[in-house]
């Protein structure tokens, strides 16, 4: 874990750190992922992953409308919005 | 007459028997909250509270749990009241829907006083990473409450509420309960829905209860717990009513004692009090073998590749646009992004996102994901043999007693072990709780009974039984003074 990795990934997260904190940051990271190494000792040769532990299928429903619109109360909680719209600076010229 | 320290179920004799008064009882809880030094609530809802306690004490109110003043952890959606998550980012969050889970609450008649202190996102062991201040153990301010439900474990600790809500994603409920010396439970992953819970991982996330005694949690849990079509994995199986099987008897019951848990290695007292549990048990009729689970010991670093992963895709959409904070002075929208999310999440939300970028990043993807959900499976496998064998597991619920406020900031990895014991029923999705059972240090520590998949009544017969011979849970702290 170096100073690129972590810009890296802190650009794909769209997170910028602070630069005062970024040494300290990097070394947590670099100290975590040599923590979860760990996982690396153990035989995992034909185990299947577990993503969720119920292993259940989503369940499907008819794709008909079952609430109101409440456009009103979902804008209200933009920082910024018009009647219909959420406002955001622009993105083509 | 004092409340405070009342059960949930003495409270309903009470109003019962109209010896108080609904609005005397929430009245009463206001008072006590503004006394409070413990910083357990964000938000109050002072005015609906006492309009739905009038109502109640007109009558115009039913349910199991009507006119009980309960905390809803800041966590959960409520419906034009503030929910924060513990982050600046949703400061002037206002749902305009509740969850499922404060809804169930409400129809049983319930009147939720406030949303309670929590770790951001409820990433934390110690309620420090809140951006509302860290929350102080009632039973000696100048330690933690534990975390992530910090301060619901707090409020019932201190006596303010009977119960509130929690969520358990690593031991949220379990590990505060602990250092709180209060009861606190966590169901089988989909028992109760998430919907309206604000999501942190979601394949682990669960909602639970803390109350006074595990009587009354059966209650919380008999309105808690419901399918729910909004929540794709909530579990569909036929609804229990927990308060039936709580007096069954132990005699010939099995507990399983992981191998792998190296007790012999924790404070002295915590060994003590572990063994004179057992002995409760034994008195009980109950048999203890020991287990072997030889893939426990990875549960940490697997919670900490599958937990952040999850949490680095949940929390990308917290980018200032459709709700929560937005970054000012900006000159296009990466920028917004950047800048929103930057000034918005703290330093562990932060350090979480990254490592879960990392981990699911090209060219990691299987060196850490695949490989930590193949261990995943691995920890569950343990699980299924050990539930073979016993009818529930027991373990200490966390490694000492509650932590000075501040000890353990530096180091994220100290803090993670914390929920050394309690990762692991995340991982495999089994009910677990915790039950005070002794002190350390003067504080208290918590015992962690864990069941098999659906046996919450099973787990919640055992602390019953328990608490029927012990008095742990009937201690309460000296409040404002260091033990």
């Amino acid at each position: 874990m170096d100073n690129k990795t972590v810009e890296t990934i802190s650009y794909l997260a769209r997170l910028q750190l602070d630069k005062d904190k970024k040494e300290k940051i990097t070394k947590d990271l670099e100290n975590i992922i040599n923590f979860v190494d760990e996982l690396q000792s153990l035989d995992t040769k034909d185990v299947a992953p577990l993503s969720n532990p119920l292993e259940k299928v989503a369940s499907k429903r008819e794709d008909s409308i079952t609430s109101k619109s409440r456009k009103e109360a979902f804008l209200s909680n933009s920082p910024e919005s018009d009647q219909d719209y959420f406002i955001v600076p622009k993105v083509v010229e | 007459m004092s409340i405070r320290f009342k059960t949930l179920s003495e409270l309903k004799k009470l109003l019962e028997k109209k010896e108080i008064s609904s609005f005397e009882l929430v009245s009463e809880t206001f008072r006590n909250i503004s006394s409070s030094k413990t910083n357990s609530f964000i938000t109050l809802d002072e005015e609906a509270a006492l309009s739905k306690a009038k109502d109640f004490d007109q009558g115009k109110v039913n349910g199991d749990l009507a006119g009980i003043p309960i905390a809803q952890k800041d966590l959960f959606c409520t419906k034009n009241l503030r929910t924060t998550c513990g982050s600046k980012i949703l400061e002037n969050f206002i749902p305009p829907y509740d969850a499922t889970v404060v809804k169930n609450l409400s129809n049983a008649g319930s009147i939720c006083v406030g949303k309670t202190n929590m770790d951001e996102f409820a990433m934390g062991s110690s309620n420090e990473t809140s951006f509302y201040g860290t929350v102080r153990n009632p039973w000696s301010l100048d330690r933690v409450p534990g975390g992530s439900s910090g301060g619901s474990a707090a409020a019932v600790s201190e006596g303010l509420v009977c119960a509130a809500t929690g969520t358990d994603t690593g031991g949220s409920i379990r590990q505060p309960a602990a250092l709180c010396g209060i009861t606190g439970i966590k169901p089988t992953y989909g028992r109760a829905s998430r919907w309206g819970m604000i999501a942190f991982a979601s394949s682990l996330d669960q909602a639970g209860t803390f109350a006074r005694n595990a009587e009354d949690c059966a209650l919380l849990l008999n309105h808690i717990c419901s399918h729910d079509t909004k929540d794709t994995t909530s579990i569909s199986d036929m609804q229990e009513n927990y308060l039936v099987n709580l007096n069954n008897d132990l005699n010939g019951k099995t507990i399983g004692i992981i191998k792998e848990f190296d007790i012999s290695s924790l404070n002295k007292e915590v060994q003590d009090s572990f063994e004179q549990s057992k002995k409760i048990f034994e008195n009980l009729g109950a048999n203890f073998v020991e287990i072997s689970m030889p893939n426990i010991k990875l549960s940490v670093p697997t919670y900490y590749v599958v937990a952040p992963a999850e949490c680095s895709s949940n929390l990308s959409r917290f980018d200032g646009v459709k709700y929560g904070y937005r970054a000012k002075n900006v000159e296009n929208l990466e920028e917004l992004y950047i800048k929103s999310r930057s000034e918005g999440f703290g330093d562990e939300v932060k350090r979480r996102i990254l490592i879960g970028t990392y981990v699911l990043s090209a060219g990691f993807y299987d060196a850490y994901y695949k490989k930590a959900q193949q261990s995943r499976r691995m920890i569950k496998n343990d699980f299924v043999d050990a539930f073979s064998e016993v009818d529930i597991i027991m373990s200490p619920s966390s490694p000492s007693s509650a932590f000075k406020i501040g000890s353990k900031t530096e180091d994220p990895i100290e803090m993670y072990l914390e929920d050394l014991f309690t990762i692991s029923s995340n991982l495999a999705g089994v009910p677990a709780m915790s039950i005070p059972h002794g002190f350390a240090k003067g504080l208290p520590i918590g015992l962690q009974l864990i069941g098999n998949y659906l046996e919450e009544s099973k787990i919640l017969n055992f602390a019953h039984q328990y608490q029927k011979n012990s008095d742990w849970h009937l201690k309460t702290p000296n409040l404002g003074e260091s033990p």
